[in-house]
Formats: structure tokens, sequence, C-alpha cells
């Protein structure tokens, strides 16, 4: 209940007070999504294995929004940003989806 | 040497240790992905049996929040830099109409200015023999220099880049291409010339700026139209045979541009309003 509460409050924050993100840090937007995504689905599937603990959410979401902002700024400094930015979406996006499958199956039986 | 009974054994051994027969191993990177998609730790830490305390409730709604707002941003900074693009742009066009307007009324008034030189000039040259004798030199020559507008007959050549958007640089017209028309029209007697509509003096450049060409600094656009006067009967003969005439058939026949020359009973070509008076000295008394 509390993350789906946070998330609505989150966008309903985000839309009304309209924050500007600095330009340095604009380019790791899409990619810290796309992280952020990928903990999400991670950590519903884990909550309906019934393992999910708070704890691992919190320190995994922060640790891969990192890492993949982390990725793609050493990208940008050796001229392959793009390429390494594609790389991080294709990894994460294989686990959204196996995720996103192992989810459905529990939730529809199908 | 082993029995291959040994070996038998041994391979069995292993076998429940590797839960899975070893796909390609260069594929492993991928494989794990697929076969680990959730973090380990949510089992490491369920099977270890913690008890979650409220501290990481916190933690998991501040990061619940931030998430939902990063989502909100995004969609909010895609949606919001569409239509800026938009406005870039038509503020661009704008620009560049605003100051070619303004490049326009400045000619204009270039042109207005040098009428006045020209009258303030007469008012004080006055009446003497050799005012007169200058007058009739300087009536004679600003036709030809281009300091003064002039009708007559002449040829028209509409030149074209090649059919077809071809990436080749020589299909297209270069600069080169329009000086070496130019040189020939001069060459066959021209006394004035005229692409699209700015008259040429010996002062102006024809060159090229990026993609278009420019005259007097001015880009031309596609098709060009040069308007020569001269001499109706010799022009256009004596322009075919000199250098830029042979040098347009051959772009026309091997690269297949535009290139078509007519006849023109009368027309009037404006004076090059880049004429301007650089050297003035005061009538002796």
């Amino acid at each position: 209940m509390i993350p789906v509460l946070g998330l609505l409050v989150g966008i309903v924050l985000g839309l009304v007070l309209e924050p500007t993100i600095p330009q340095v840090l604009q380019p790791y937007l899409p990619i810290a999504i796309v992280a952020a995504m990928d903990a999400l689905f991670g950590a519903f599937r884990a909550y309906l294995e019934g393992t999910f603990t708070d704890r691992v959410f919190v320190v995994s979401f922060i640790s891969n929004v990192l890492i993949a902002a982390a990725i793609v700024y050493v990208g940008d400094q050796i001229g392959v940003g793009s390429q390494l930015a594609t790389g991080v979406v294709v990894v994460l996006g294989i686990r959204i989806f196996t995720n996103a499958a192992a989810i459905r199956r529990v939730l529809f039986r199908a | 040497m082993t029995a291959p009974g040994d070996v038998q054994q041994a391979s069995a051994e292993q076998q429940p240790e590797r839960r899975r027969p070893a796909v390609d191993a260069s594929m492993d990177l991928l494989n794990q992905i697929l076969r680990q998609p959730v973090d380990p730790d949510y089992e490491i830490v369920t099977a270890r049996g913690n008890e979650p305390s409220s501290r990481w409730r916190w933690w998991l709604a501040a990061v619940a929040l931030v998430i939902g707002a990063m989502l909100a941003i995004a969609a909010l900074q895609t949606t919001q830099s569409a239509p800026a693009l938009q406005i870039e742009r038509t503020e661009l066009i704008s620009r560049i109409k605003a100051a070619e307007a303004e490049q326009d009324q400045l000619r204009a008034r270039a042109t207005s200015l040098s009428a006045e030189i020209a009258a303030l000039r007469e008012a004080a040259l006055g009446n003497g023999a050799t005012a007169k004798d200058l007058i009739s030199r300087l009536n004679s020559l600003a036709p030809i220099v281009g300091d003064r507008a002039v009708t007559g007959p002449g040829v028209l050549i509409v030149l074209d880049d090649a059919p077809g958007n071809s990436a080749d640089a020589r299909d297209r017209v270069l600069d080169l291409d329009l000086q070496m028309l130019v040189n020939g029209l001069w060459q066959a007697g021209a006394e004035a010339v005229a692409i699209n509509g700015h008259r040429l003096s010996n002062l102006t450049a024809i060159r090229s700026a990026g993609d278009a060409i420019t005259v007097d600094y001015r880009s031309l656009n596609r098709p060009y139209r040069v308007e020569a006067i001269g001499n109706p009967r010799t022009l256009q003969a004596r322009f075919v045979e000199s250098s830029g005439g042979g040098w347009w058939n051959e772009l026309a026949q091997n690269r297949r541009m535009r290139y078509e020359v007519s006849t023109l009973s009368a027309v009037t070509l404006s004076a090059d309003p880049g004429m301007v008076l650089r050297h003035a000295r005061q009538r002796q008394p």
C-alpha cells in the first residue's frame, strides 16, 4: 500500500510543482526511470513470491539507479554514452520483461 | 589411465550439482539475466528472517515518491520540449525574414543616397566646359560599371541543378559554374549582367556560402536566371563560342543540368546597390 500511495503522491507532486532538473542530470533521467521500473517490477514479483523486504528494495533501487547513471556517465566521458545507455536499457528491459511475465503467470495463472 | 567406468561415475556425481545443462558459455551473461531477474537478496534476507523495521518503511515511501516524481517530470519534459523546438524554429524563420527585410530597406536607402550623391555632384560641378565633359564621361561610364539602371535587348539564360536529388556536388550548379558563365558573357560583349535580379559589377563576388550561391553576399534561390544586355545580333553567338558557353554546354550534356538560352527584346537591369562613392575631391575654385 505504502509504495503505491508514494508513487501516486510523487506523480502528483511532480505534475504540480514541476521541479526543474539541473541540466547536468537531465541525460540520466530516462536511465534512472528504466532502473526504477526494473526495481519496481522486481519488487512486485518478490512481493507475490512472499519474499519482499523494504530494505532490499530501497538498497537495490538506489544502487541500480546509481550504477546505471555511473555507466552512462563513464560512457559519456569516453564517447560511447549513447551506446552504453542502450546497453543498460536492453539489460534492464530483459529483466523487466522476464519479471512481468512471471508476475502475469502468478496473477492470471496464464 | 582411468577405466571408462570411473569416468562415468564421476560425471554421474557431478550431475546433481549442475542444476541445468551448461548452455553456450558465451551466452552466460544473458542467461544469468534471464535466470535471475529478481534481486537474489530478497530471498536471502527473507531466509534470514529479519523483522521488518519501521525505519525502512519510511525509506520505501520516500523511494516510491521519488520514482513517481521522476516519471512525472520526465513526461512533462518530453511534452514540453516538443512545442519548444517548434517555437524556436518559427522564431528563427521570422528572424531571418526580418533581417532580409532590413537588408532590402538598407539597399533601397543606399540607392536613394547614391542618387542624391549624383544630384549633388552635378550641382557641385556647375556649368563649365570641363564640368560638361566630366558629366558626359560619367554618363557614358555609369551604365557600364553598373552604377545606373540600364534597358536594352539581350539574352536570358536559365540554369538549374541536374534533375533528381543527386548527392554528387558536381550535379549541382556551383559558384564556379556561375563565374564561368558570367565571364563568358563579359567576353561575348555583354554590357550589363544580372543574376536573379542582382546586377553585377566588377566588384561583385559570386561565391558559395553553405549550400547556397551568393551574389553580392545575398543567397540565390534556384533556378538561376542570368540576364545580360548586349548587341542582340552577336551576344548569343559569341557567348556560345566563349569558354563559358563551352563549359555550360558540357555541363548540360554530361550532367544533364538545365541550361536554356533565349533572347530578350528588352530587359531592364537595376543599378548595383553595392556601388558606393569611394573617392571624392572638392572642386578647385
